[in-house]
């Protein structure tokens, strides 16, 4: 409760100072400055949906700005709208033309990603170059900022007006991404495919994602029309992108408070650098921050000596250079090049990642306590196993070019019951679970789920129908922590609608996720885990997390796909047990296991394969003897050694 | 111990007393990207002559004898960027005026901020006939903004009138995609049919600033039978086009806006760029002692052999002194004072373009000329020949001495 | 009539094409061994070929200038590597992104103040005169670009299949991972790449500027474009750039004739964005399998 009042207390702070200073200031220039970086920040905000949350590099957030603009520009010149519908209309712009984009740039990531918004940057700005006879062309379209119910905005009002824009964007941005969709996004982040394979739906959130970013995108566009007044496609290009980006990045990702720090410093910095005397005291200043924590990283041995170094070496030859060079107005791009060179080496977190961290080990304030976990009977219910087939495979063919991966797969898996899927390496079992579970569509075969025809070759179908699954090679969101990663997987708690949502009032079923998603991490004992990031895990602890994650998804089949590789010991006990226990609930699974004695154990029925056919079925004693079993594993004295063939 | 003195230091030097008693101008275009050729050329013109001026010893104000301080903002050609600077200089109370901008487009977007202060600003070199329209269009009463450039309506008349005179009855235009080039178009297209319709546009080709490979829009213009291609644009894009010509063997003259002066065009068309005719107010040509001396001293000061733009070079030159004159006149620094003495300029003015006989009257929306000191006779047609601007009419030149003589 | 406008728009652009091919064959470079790009590459190109303008002036001779031109861009990618990229890939971060696009910047700036802000036209040897090829007008100096950048291709794909240290830079591309447990540096090999990579933009530089003139901003209309060359074609292409790069230096010229020369790059554009929505890893790209 105190973690959160300081941080409320924070922001209301910062509102409040913001809105006084044109109370105390009368400087023209201040009040523009503050403008540009309310708007700044609200587009910052956007930005950092996609670069920040979702993970990509995003050069088509200019483009929006630029659209919004031009939205907000031409309603009012053309059709006479007045303020709120045209910068309404200026965010639809940005929301409609963000999804529409977001469609072929769906597959892409990184490099290619990068690329496809940076053409949409292009051909926007071309569409908005050509377009004279709409946008005025290159030679500009002039406006004049509308009134406010009959009121002429001042300067003063105006600014007032974009700092409540600004809180609003801030408080619902920080609703939403403290839900259920901002999980979603940095899922999405941190695996694609796992994302999908919860049924979490990759291709939705990331239409989300850019079409929110981009709506900002276009209602900072609206405001940044009636602030200047004046509007040349040429504005929003590629060189304001790549200042925008360094502004994310250098605040912080996905942190409010980064992109409001990175508004400053892009809006702030080049503005204020022109001033001989402003750039010798912080060029000066950087110089001994960046010596001191330098030296001291150095010393504590926590830094790279080239992390310590490098910011010295730059911020040194700014204050050399300061004194040497005559006109420093002409240097103007290279001091702003060296002091962002500084920042993003020696603080890699962002200037705001750095500051929170450093708060946070000033203030020691508990972060707040954890709700009871849900009754186990409520997240997974009992259910009946009557031993109907439930999952059918009918000669299930999986070709890669050549390589017959699964060639002709038959199996049956009835409900409640554990079904093992064994062989040796090579032989077909992750292909036909990564098959079953929709990653790829099989060459040919029938697959039937309760009777009815699965989906293929789509992870998301998949886990719809009731299938869940584990990886061998760990997909868990890294940068989530262990609760996180189990409710952003929870089916069938989340159901407000997005509106709500931003308001902030879907706060109970976020209430209810986690005390449902804690009664999962009970089950695996991971319980005191819950607040630590996946990636800080244990192996073995990240292991029993994906199975938690799995369960989140409350599904009908399991598919743990080689759960005891690399376990120790006592580990692979305590999966043992924990698989009895889900097996309790009446959940059927289907067990990938090199591991024999774990399969012995559990299992009731046992699927052999190789060279993608299988060679024989029956229970785990029926199989160890089975001659062709005992042929494929040749070599390794028998089936039952096979527990020490590492994974 | 070292760091406190450093810091100590800093501290001073942040907090430092301003220099006193001094007539403070700021001078703002590009000076990085690329349209700093201009706005660098067009600051270290306006330096010269600030140099030259506290030499002396200063501008006489009243009783006593006043230093120039410049105070210079780069803009980068970005509307964004003059906006906030126009914002800032407009805030800064003791400002005498603001001199500069290269960029149409930034003074749309700054020049309110002036305007709604009455600080005086004297635009130079941008020639988009939009930075006055708008004051005109708007119906302002009274305007502290003035023009020190050939605008875009002299030189497009004379571009045209040029063609005509050589005999063209097909002509291409061609044009950057910026404001600059669009402006531009529409002002040639303007022009030709006031003057008669007597020239038959064949092409009507844009180009955007960087590309190198004009083929298309020049097979366009010499398919259509172009006689001589109109052109508006800035430097590199303009040598593109002319070696672009010369390579698909289009033998037609370029005649178009200034900018064809500017050594980055000379230089980089090379013999290509034989023949091209423009309009300009200044021709790097020590026809007059004051032309000699001011490019000497460019030269020298500047440690270059040749000026990037000599146009805006000695506009900001020029600019500088009509600005001093103007302050000497109101015997203050009051930027409201001053611009009183600009619309009213009782002694002449020696410049390097030339002398200035009351370049500005009492501004009149109905007529924009009020606040626009070049008039069709300021301007002579140059014309490039073996890497140097020559006069393209020996007449003009005669001219310009003898009234320089005088 | 009509052929030979369309093939005189397609070979010029086409030329031109293959200096974007060129440029992003060098992001393919640094791609290949350490999936970073420079972003900063067109400062590169600029950067070196001022230095190589000024060994002309000082009076060095052309042939000589070339070797030298080469060396200085070798070491400008060093220092991009060493001080923007290393880092990053060390602690696996996308920090290169942010650091490349700085020095670029920085780059800019210094080369700015240093050899002034104006374009500067750029010696050859070649004759300035046209030649007809089948009635197609082309100047020598775009039969040298396509001499070079086939050269330069071809010896350093040489390089890599026939030399030790060749075949350690194509192991490092196939699989880092495996690379170092055969005890190939790769770090060692990510400089190789940097390096090369900033000799390839140093040759850019000097072919390209006897057309395009030197000047701090000649590079930043070409760097978009060789980057789209590179992303379309796959970064892992190798010579794909070279059919890419043509095709859409070709269809900008033709867009320009027949569309209207402000849409000049809005075919290529809307091509390049459906290209990578059918084949996310380029046309010529590997299409890998989604693995887990």
């Amino acid at each position: 409760m105190k973690r959160l009042l300081l941080i409320h207390g924070a922001e209301l702070a910062v509102f409040a100072l913001l809105a006084a200073v044109p109370l105390a200031v009368a400087n023209p220039y201040a009040l523009g400055l503050l403008t540009l970086l309310a708007i700044y920040g609200i587009l910052l905000i956007g930005l950092d949906v996609t670069v920040g949350y979702l993970g990509q590099i995003n050069l088509g957030h200019v483009a929006f700005l630029g659209l919004g603009a031009y939205a907000a520009g031409i309603c009012l010149t053309r059709f006479g709208l007045g303020l709120f519908p045209a910068l309404g209309v200026a965010t639809g712009v940005g929301i409609l033309l963000g999804g529409l984009l977001a469609l072929p740039a769906l597959r892409l990531e990184g490099p290619q990603f990068a690329l496809a918004t940076l053409s949409f940057t292009a051909l926007s700005f071309t569409f908005l170059n050509e377009m004279e006879s709409l946008t005025g062309g290159a030679q500009g379209l002039s406006l004049t900022r509308p009134p406010l119910f009959g009121h002429d905005l001042t300067p003063r009002a105006f600014f007032w007006l974009c700092t409540v824009l600004l809180a609003f964007v801030w408080l619902t941005m920080r609703n939403l991404l403290h839900s259920q969709w901002g999980r979603a996004f940095e899922a999405l982040r941190d695996s694609a495919i796992a994302t999908d394979a919860m049924g979490i739906g990759a291709y939705r959130h990331k239409v989300a994602a850019f079409a929110l970013g981009s709506g900002l995108g276009g209602l900072a566009g609206g405001l940044y029309a009636f602030n200047f007044q004046y509007l040349q496609p040429q504005s929003f290009v590629y060189d304001l992108m790549v200042i925008l980006l360094l502004g994310v990045v250098l605040g912080g990702r996905k942190s409010l408070w980064g992109a409001f720090v990175g508004a400053s410093i892009v809006v702030l910095l080049p503005n204020l650098l022109s001033n001989r005397h402003v750039f010798l005291a912080v060029s000066g200043l950087g110089f001994l921050l960046a010596l001191g924590s330098g030296a001291r990283g150095l010393v504590r041995k926590t830094t790279r000596p080239f992390q310590a170094l490098a910011p010295v070496v730059a911020m040194g030859l700014l204050v050399v250079g300061g004194l040497l060079v005559k006109n420093t107005e002409d240097w103007r791009k290279a001091i702003f090049a060296l002091m962002l060179f500084s920042v993003v080496v020696g603080l890699p977190e962002g200037l705001m990642g750095f500051a929170a961290r450093a708060l946070t080990r000033l203030f020691r304030v508990a972060p707040s306590p954890l709700p009871a976990p849900s009754p186990l009977d409520d997240v997974l219910p009992l259910r009946v196993a009557d031993g109907s087939a439930f999952l059918e495979l009918e000669d299930l063919k999986r070709h890669f070019g050549g390589v017959k991966a699964v060639d002709g797969l038959s199996m049956t898996v009835r409900s409640g019951q554990i079904h093992g899927l064994i062989g040796p390496n090579g032989s077909g079992k992750s292909t036909a679970v990564n098959v079953i579970s929709g990653l790829y569509p099989p060459t040919s075969g029938r697959m039937r789920l309760r009777g009815r025809p699965l989906g293929t070759g789509s992870l998301y179908r998949a886990a719809q129908s009731g299938l869940a699954r584990t990886f061998q090679n760990l997909q868990l969101f890294g940068e989530l922590t262990a609760l996180e990663n189990v409710m952003v997987a929870l089916k069938g708690v989340y159901r407000s609608p997005i509106p709500l949502v931003l308001l902030g009032l879907a706060k109970g079923e976020e209430r209810r996720a986690r005390a449902d998603g804690l009664a999962l991490l009970d089950l695996l004992g991971l319980k005191d885990q819950a607040r630590t990031r996946a990636k800080d895990l244990t192996y073995g602890d990240q292991r029993f997390l994906e199975i938690a994650r799995a369960l989140a998804r409350k599904p009908d089949l399991l598919i743990l796909d080689e759960p005891a590789a690399g376990l120790a010991h006592p580990d692979v006990q305590r999966l043992i047990q924990t698989i009895r226990r889900i097996h309790q609930r009446g959940i059927a699974m289907i067990l990938i296991e090199h591991h024999m004695d774990v399969v012995s154990e559990l299992c009731t029925l046992v699927t052999v394969l190789d060279g993608g056919r299988v060679i024989a079925e029956g229970s785990p004693d029926e199989v160890k003897r089975h001659p062709k079993v005992v042929e494929a594993y040749l070599g390794q004295a028998g089936p039952g050694d096979a527990a020490s063939e590492p994974a | 111990m070292k760091h406190h003195l450093l810091f100590s230091t800093l501290l001073t030097a942040a907090l430092g007393l301003q220099a006193q008693g001094t007539v403070k101008i700021a001078l703002t275009g590009p000076f990085t990207g690329g349209s700093a050729p201009m706005g660098t050329s067009m600051r270290d013109g306006a330096k010269l002559a600030i140099a030259e001026i506290n030499a002396a010893g200063g501008i006489q104000v009243g009783g006593k004898k006043m230093k120039i301080e410049a105070i210079e903002r780069d803009d980068e050609a970005k509307n964004e960027r003059g906006a906030l600077i126009a914002q800032e200089l407009a805030s800064m109370g003791d400002l005498a005026g603001v001199i500069g901008t290269v960029n149409t487009g930034v003074c749309m977007s700054g020049d309110r901020y002036f305007q709604e202060k009455g600080i005086t600003k004297i635009i130079t070199p941008a020639a988009g006939s939009a930075s006055m329209t708008q004051w005109s269009k708007a119906g302002v009463k009274d305007l502290s903004i003035f023009r020190f450039a050939a605008d875009d309506a002299i030189q497009s008349s004379m571009v045209v009138e040029e063609a005509i005179r050589r005999g063209y009855t097909k002509v291409g235009l061609l044009f950057d995609s910026t404001n600059y080039g669009v402006s531009g178009r529409d002002d040639l297209m303007n022009q030709i049919k006031l003057q008669g319709g007597k020239l038959q546009v064949v092409a009507q080709e844009k180009f955007n600033i960087g590309d190198k490979d004009m083929t298309a829009q020049l097979l366009r213009c010499k398919l259509g039978g172009a006689q001589a291609i109109l052109i508006w644009g800035i430097g590199p894009e303009l040598a593109a086009v002319a070696n672009g010509m010369a390579k698909i063997g289009m033998k037609a003259p370029l005649i178009g806006g200034w900018t064809l002066s500017m050594s980055n065009f000379i230089d980089n068309a090379g013999r290509n760029g034989n023949g091209t005719m423009m309009p300009e107010t200044f021709i790097e040509d020590p026809i007059t002692p004051k032309a000699k001396a001011f490019i000497d001293g460019y030269h020298r000061t500047f440690n270059v052999g040749r000026i990037p733009s000599p146009v805006s070079a000695a506009q900001g030159y020029d600019a500088v002194y009509i600005f001093a004159a103007a302050v000497k006149q109101a015997k203050s620094t009051d930027t409201h004072k001053i611009k009183a003495a600009l619309e009213d300029l009782k002694e002449p003015v020696k410049g390097v373009i030339a002398t200035w006989h009351h370049p500005f009257s009492k501004w009149n929306p109905a007529d924009e000329r009020t606040h626009e000191a070049f008039h069709r006779q300021q301007v002579v047609m140059g014309m490039v020949q073996d890497g140097r601007v020559v006069f393209a009419n020996a007449a003009e030149k005669a001219q310009l001495v003898k009234a320089a003589g005088k | 009539m009509n052929a030979l406008i369309i093939g005189q728009l397609a070979v010029s652009g086409a030329l031109m094409g293959l200096v974007y091919a060129l440029i992003a064959y060098g992001f393919q470079l640094t791609y290949a061994t350490s999936k970073s790009i420079n972003f900063g590459q067109g400062e590169l190109v600029m950067v070196s070929a001022f230095f190589s303008l000024t060994l002309l002036d000082l009076g060095v001779p052309y042939a000589l200038m070339v070797p030298g031109g080469l060396i200085f861009g070798a070491l400008l990618g060093l220092l991009v590597e060493r001080t923007g990229v290393r880092l990053a890939l060390e602690e696996k971060s996308e920090g290169w992104v942010l650091l490349t696009i700085i020095l670029g910047l920085f780059f800019f700036s210094a080369a700015e103040n240093i050899w002034g802000r104006d374009d500067r036209p750029f010696p050859t040897p070649l004759s300035q005169n046209p030649v007809q090829v089948f009635g197609i007008d082309i100047t020598r100096m775009e039969i040298s670009v396509a001499v070079g950048v086939f050269a330069i291709m071809g010896l350093i794909e040489l390089f890599k299949r026939r030399t030790l240290l060749g075949k350690a830079f194509e192991a490092v591309s196939a699989d880092r991972d495996a690379a170092e447990l055969m005890g190939i540096s790769a770090t060692r090999t990510v400089m190789l790449s940097y390096g090369l990579s900033g000799a390839v933009a140093a040759l850019a530089g000097i072919l390209v500027s006897p057309i395009t003139t030197v000047g701090p901003t000649m590079a930043s209309a070409m760097i978009l474009k060789a980057f789209s060359v590179a992303v379309v074609a796959g970064l892992d292409s190798g010579f794909g750039v070279v059919l890419i790069g043509m095709i859409l230096g070709a269809l900008e010229g033709l867009a320009s004739f027949y569309i209207g020369s402000g849409w000049r790059e809005a075919p290529g554009l809307v091509l390049l964005i459906l290209a990578l929505a059918v084949r996310p890893t380029g046309v010529f790209g590997k299409a890998g399998i989604r693995k887990v």
